[in-house]
């Protein structure tokens, strides 16, 4: 079986529930399509303290750094084809989002006026979808160099696959909806215009501020308010992202695990993305058990009849965690789109601390 | 041990944290009587137990054990019903999308009412002798769940929300009432969250942590002599030493723990091809023998 080759790929997405691995398969990834000879860039969200190391990140690493492929053994393309180099970088959301801010604040005034914002300071993490659409943006600013072949994106670890792919819509659809006018309307102007749910919206978060004191909602609606002549800005890289995500040559990657609730996840996933018209190129099981040793292999070994006895237990116990991870790939299998492949990396065994490691993470991920 | 009124299980993704939130409540259901509240909108703790709870309506799952379903959409509905005395548009309301952005714009507000639904459930568990175990988010977002009434306080220096604010640190800082159940695997980056998340909750927050719970140890089935004279069998011989690598692993995990000030359990590998309610109720007698009986 051939390992996962994104040479064809410009961008390659990892889509996936918390704690599976994501980050490993990302950079594994990136990793094999450098050592195929490929200009890759990796985008990481939360890398592990080790991983972080192997990449040669520190934790203020938001500009693409250098990784150093020594030791490892190019493809002879590869070496022909002085393109080849890996990069990572770490994903800042907020800083991501200042620059943003600045970028396109109509005024010096208006930047400062988000900057400064309670809701913006204090909570803006909170914002749904902030650090989702901040990854976006990354992605465009990192693509639009010509010298890179593929970038690698993992994302924020997320309980919908949606959450990540439908950021900047959710984004632009705050900043252009109703919303706004519910928000930065005076109480008791142009009601007619407000329909009667948002009458009663108004209502809740009217009372939520009378009960609280908190006097949250001026602050949303000047929040809201501040990103006023932003829209353009916003809007036209929205477009992009969308049209990015939606391109032939991006393949977007679910991982997961083979535990039965990541698998349930992850088939939610499927759905989601599938529903939202997104093509899941390739799923990943990552971690899944080695191949067990032959059982033949004991009967005829010359050891003692007790050992002999606790090697067959082991077996058989091994045997039983084997048959629970196969019920969950078949169902996972079942419920694949045609022509999306399904793949499993098989558990390391230790925790990859190295570009070596990552490299044999994909070198061992195979089709089943 | 004295174990607190609530109980509060959280871990890193995929360390088995509503395995564990499961065999805990059967195990206390066994002294007293224990509700679980599921906080994971796929129910996995609730369905492992059998029980497919809807809304917040309790589902019987034996004499002394039922479960909830507890969702922050579903307590800013019911904190929406207080307001909008119409239901017909407050459910209008709920379904906008407009509505959708504008709380979102409102951060903090479901976690807030969330915390708060905690509080007076543990109110009335105290009340009823009960037990309450919350098969919380995973640890990054109960952190976030956890940390959600100082980020009010902050920005709310007095008033109504402030009062609240305090009333729900309090109970979360209160010993008798409120403790955090941290569960891990034996490795190593699982590990290294527990202990961050153990030092957030306990340091930050001063919410008391209970125990951390190492989860899927297989037992020690090779002793020294077994593991030298299976050298010459490859595969086999690599097999049977994971296997007692990972008993050994937890066992420095334990004192790598202690010595953090967190007590730690270890429960043993199901080596099943499932796990059903036999294999939570194994699980929940080691979990009663080491948590309440010592």
């Amino acid at each position: 079986m051939k390992p996962l080759d994104l040479r064809s790929h410009k961008l390659a997405i990892c889509l996936g529930p918390g704690g599976v691995g994501k980050t490993t398969i990302s950079a594994a990834l990136a990793v094999h399509a450098a050592i195929l000879g490929c200009a890759v860039d990796v985008m990481t969200v939360d890398p592990a303290p080790r991983l972080l190391d192997a990449l040669g990140l520190d934790a203020d690493s938001s500009e693409p750094v250098e990784v150093a492929l020594d030791g490892i053994a190019h493809s002879r393309r590869a070496r022909a084809n002085n393109r080849a180099r890996l990069r990572a970088l770490r994903l800042d959301p907020k800083r991501t989002f200042d620059s943003i801010v600045a970028r396109y604040a109509s005024s010096d005034a208006a930047r400062d006026t988000i900057l400064e914002n309670r809701i913006y300071r204090n909570l803006s993490g909170a914002l749904a979808g902030v650090g989702d659409y901040m990854a976006m943006e990354k992605l465009l600013e990192l693509a639009a160099n010509p010298a890179t072949d593929l970038i690698v994106l993992d994302t924020p670890p997320a309980t919908e696959a949606i959450d990540f792919l439908d950021a900047p819509r959710r984004l632009l659809e705050l900043l252009n909806s109703r919303a706004i006018n519910l928000l930065s309307a005076p109480a008791g102007l142009f009601r007619s215009q407000l329909k009667m749910v948002d009458v009663a919206a108004r209502a809740v978060l009217t009372a939520f501020d009378r009960v609280t004191g908190l006097k949250l909602l001026s602050d949303v609606q000047s929040f809201v308010r501040s990103f006023d002549g932003m829209y353009e800005g916003f809007s036209a890289r929205a477009v992009c992202a969308q049209e990015k995500l939606r391109a032939d040559d991006t393949a977007i990657i679910i991982v997961t695990t083979a535990e039965s609730s990541r698998i349930a996840q992850a088939r939610e996933f499927l759905g989601a993305l599938e529903n939202a018209g997104l093509r899941v190129s390739v799923m990943v099981v990552n971690r899944v058990l080695a191949e067990l040793p032959d059982a033949a292999e004991l009967a005829s070994a010359k050891i003692a009849p007790s050992l002999k006895k606790k090697l067959k237990r082991n077996l058989a116990d091994y045997a039983a965690l084997k048959t629970r991870e196969e019920v969950s790939l078949s169902a996972l299998r079942a419920s694949l789109p045609t022509g999306a492949l399904l793949m499993v990396a098989p558990d390391l065994g230790r925790e990859p601390r190295t570009i070596a490691d990552l490299a044999e993470i994909a070198r061992t991920l195979r089709s089943i | 041990m004295t174990l607190p009124r609530v109980l509060f299980v959280t871990g890193k993704g995929g360390t088995g944290k509503s395995t564990v939130a499961a065999a805990l409540a059967l195990a206390l259901s066994r002294h007293r009587h224990t509700t679980l509240a599921d906080l994971d909108r796929r129910l996995s703790a609730a369905s492992a137990l059998g029980a497919i709870p809807e809304n917040s309506t309790a589902v019987k799952v034996s004499d002394t054990l039922d479960v909830l379903a507890l969702t922050p959409p579903a307590e800013l509905e019911a904190f929406i019903d207080r307001i909008v005395p119409i239901r017909a548009i407050s459910r209008r309301m709920l379904r906008s999308r407009t509505f959708g952005y504008v709380t979102a714009a409102l951060p903090g507000l479901e976690a807030f009412l969330l915390l708060e639904r905690l509080r007076i459930m543990a109110g009335d568990a105290a009340l009823e002798d009960r037990y309450l175990v919350i098969d919380a988010p995973a640890s990054g977002s109960a952190v976030e769940l956890l940390s959600v009434s100082s980020g009010v306080k902050g920005v709310a220096p007095a008033g109504t929300l402030n009062r609240l604010a305090n009333s729900i640190d309090k109970f979360l800082g209160d010993a008798t009432r409120f403790g955090a159940v941290i569960t891990t695997t034996v490795e190593d980056l699982a590990v290294r969250e527990a202990l961050e998340t153990a030092a957030t909750i306990r340091d930050r927050l001063g919410i008391a942590t209970v125990a951390a719970i190492i989860n899927c140890v297989p037992d020690l089935l090779f002793d020294t002599s077994d593991l030298a004279a299976l050298s010459p069998l490859g595969d086999h011989a690599r097999l049977a030493v994971r296997r007692n690598a990972a008993h050994e692993q937890a066992a420095l995990i334990v004192s790598r723990l202690a010595d953090a000030g967190l007590p730690a359990i270890s429960l043993p590998m199901m080596f099943t091809p499932a796990i059903g309610r036999a294999e939570l109720k194994k699980l929940g007698r080691v979990l009663n023998s080491e948590l309440l009986d010592r």
